[in-house]
């Protein structure tokens, strides 16, 4: 059995011709190092991830697993200009922390952590991806305990953060640093079950006799339109309750942390996948 | 652990564009590091440079994808799977490069054409690898994609293994690539890691030569009649001592050693070779030294790997895999030619020729920036 004992929700709309907010006074309150070195992606691991362990012993054996779409893209614009527009070799905390795995490394020091530090991406689909992994080590006794988030950095001007990754103008924006904190055993709060299913038929034959349960089924992006719509039929109260949220790169992560940190909901399903790859199923119950 | 089956290997590096042109070079203990020259930079940079063999310019962007394709296609073709099962496909990726290099070139030349609307990192995210492979095998499977520095590939392989395990997939394509770009070289560069030449665990050792590789090994639950080699399992930790090495007190290297002992559930006298990370910068080696002593009271034959091939960063993993266990396959353990005079604090003395490679049980060492340590055990049956 595997438990989710904790969640952090950071979540930040972002406006046009606006700085980002400055994230310095939480760290001070939230790290026990002033970590000079760091960029925004690695505060904004940093900040999620302490509140996420704030309150709760963690193990020092616990694994750290970061995913993002995007990564430190902002140390990543700094060290391209740096090398090709100034023609300057870059400044080796910026080489540095091109690396997603930088901010796994400082998560682990602040949290006095020295398990499997893990960063994986992939692209819209982060959280599933990260949650994935941190799920079959739990279940295999890699790791008791699984720090799992996800971290969406934004940079200025937010026109060229939204031509970067393709998207339509005035699209509102945020970032974001989304958190769990996951444990074998059987220690209290909501379990965690990952399911797998070769087809949509053997998914929806599990979901049936669910429906009027006052469970809420999320559908992932991508997902093919007839598999969503049918899905959302089984399930009518899911579009009403789906909070509406400016866009990063790892949404899912922020509507489920938004869900689970409000609390109030007995049970939860999060559905991805086709007929080709399988479907995947996290259940959520109190 | 019960681990997963080598079904099928890709490979291409400085020695050659395949696994048994690369074992026949390690053979003839063929070391050819070229140099790469990064002129615009206000400070010239030149540095040797193990460069997979091919007529195209090095930073020309064709590279990226005409490079990948054969290697993937290698991997899978060996593995005899059905248009099925190469249809869902699972792929674990590990890079440290992904195409940061594409999106220096279009940046550079967006300077050149209309430097008032250039973008720095135009192409941006780790997706464009999967993309690229599955568009060349025509799979559509899970996409898993790991960036932790020079352990990328080694923990893809092990989150591989463990889903493996878990049955959610039957086969999985492990990709590791490393190739050149700007960044990485001028990066490496400043922070003073370069050397001339590679000697892993020498008295004059200097630091790293770096190099490109592209491995692809298809690892499977299910044995077929040819196979030799299993990965067996592995274990992985962090070490928050420095965001650049592990610790020199060998502290997290002993660790993860261990753990994956206990993990595959072998004994240090049970192992019969051990293919050291050996990146031959100081600090490095002496923390991979003073953990590998502190576990193995008699300190199995010992190789490194990238004397041929330069270090591969986050593809070192699987294309120094592919490189050992085409060597296992072979029958021996390969020389490590950058080796000649002991460091007495070390204490590590790598092959200097090669020697017979017995049915058993052998174990790889990764560590990488961000105090990523990964050891993946392996075993050899003939019989």
């Amino acid at each position: 059995m595997i438990r989710v004992v904790s969640a952090s929700h950071y979540l930040q709309p972002l406006h046009d011709e606006e700085p980002l907010p400055k994230l310095d006074d939480a760290l001070r309150e939230l790290c026990r190092e002033d970590f000079r070195r760091t960029d925004r992606f690695i505060q904004l691991a940093l900040l999620g991830s302490a509140r996420c362990a704030t309150g709760y012993g963690l193990q020092a054996t616990c694994g750290v697993y970061l995913g993002s779409g995007l990564g430190p893209i902002g140390n990543n614009i700094v060290t391209q200009q740096q090398l090709i527009r100034d023609r300057e070799i870059p400044k080796p905390f910026n080489f540095i922390n091109t690396l997603g795995t930088s901010a796994g490394f400082y998560i682990a020091r602040n949290l006095g952590l020295r398990g499997q530090n893990i960063f994986i991406s992939r692209r819209s689909a982060s959280l599933e991806a990260v949650l994935s992994i941190a799920i079959a080590d739990l279940m295999l006794g890699a790791v008791g305990q699984a720090l799992v988030g996800v971290v969406e950095e934004a940079t200025l001007p937010l026109a060229a953060h939204r031509q970067r990754q393709g998207l339509v103008e005035a699209l509102p924006l945020s970032e974001g640093s989304h958190w769990l904190l996951l444990e074998a055993g059987d220690t209290g709060g909501r379990q965690i079950q990952l399911m797998r299913f070769a087809d949509y038929a053997a998914l929806e034959g599990f979901l049936k006799p669910l429906r009027g349960s006052g469970a809420r089924l999320y559908c992932t992006r991508g997902m093919e339109t007839r598999f969503a719509e049918n899905l959302r039929q089984m399930f009518p109260d899911n579009a009403r309750q789906n909070p509406t949220v400016a866009f990063h790169d790892s949404l899912e992560a922020a509507w489920l942390t938004q869900f689970l940190t409000a609390g109030g909901l007995d049970k939860l399903f999060m559905v991805s996948g086709d007929n080709v790859r399988g479907w995947t199923l996290f259940q959520f119950s109190a | 652990m019960t681990g997963a089956y080598i079904r099928g290997m890709g490979l291409s590096c400085a020695l050659g564009e395949d696994p048994e042109k690369c074992v026949s070079a390690m053979q003839r203990l063929q070391v050819r590091p070229s140099k790469v020259q990064l002129d615009e930079l206000t400070e010239p940079l030149r540095m040797p440079y193990y460069r997979i063999p091919d007529p195209r310019d090095l930073f020309d962007s064709a590279r990226f994808e005409c490079l990948m394709q054969p290697v993937v296609h290698m991997a899978v073709e060996q593995a005899g799977l059905t248009a099925a099962e190469i249809r869902q496909l699972p792929l674990f990726i590990g890079s440290s490069c992904f195409s940061i290099g594409l999106s220096e070139i279009r940046y550079a030349a967006a300077l050149v054409h209309r430097p008032e609307t250039a973008l720095p990192m135009p192409v941006c995210g780790y997706q464009d690898i999967a993309a690229i492979v599955q568009q060349t095998l025509g799979c559509a499977g899970d996409t898993y994609t790991y960036n932790t520095a020079c352990t990328s590939s080694a923990n893809a392989v092990l989150g591989a293994l463990r889903m493996i395990e878990l049955g959610w997939y039957p086969h999985v394509l492990v990709i590791g690539v490393e190739l050149a770009n700007r960044t990485t070289l001028a990066g490496f560069s400043g922070l003073q890691l370069v050397a001339e030449s590679v000697q892993p665990f020498d008295l004059a050792r200097g630091g790293i030569v770096l190099g490109e590789g592209i491995g692809a090994v298809l690892v499977s639950a299910v044995k077929d009649d040819a196979n030799v080699l299993r990965i067996l399992g592995g274990a992985s930790n962090c070490d928050t001592s420095s965001v650049t090495t592990a610790n020199a007190d060998g502290n997290s290297v002993a660790a993860v050693l261990r753990q994956t002992l206990s993990n595959t559930r072998l004994q240090p006298q049970q192992i019969c070779g051990i293919k050291a990370h050996g990146t031959a910068t100081s600090t490095g080696d002496t923390a991979e030294a003073v953990g590998m002593r502190r576990v193995f009271a008699d300190l199995p034959p010992v190789c490194v790997l990238k004397p041929y091939v330069g270090h591969t960063l986050g593809a070192c993993c699987v294309t120094e895999l592919v490189l050992f266990a085409s060597a296992l396959e072979n029958g021996f353990l390969p020389a490590t030619p950058g080796f000649k005079t002991p460091d007495p604090e070390l204490d590590i003395h790598p092959l200097k020729a090669s020697s017979s490679a017995p049915d058993g049980h052998y174990l790889l060492n990764h560590f990488g920036f961000g105090g990523n340590n990964t050891v993946l055990a392996l075993e050899k049956t003939t019989s």
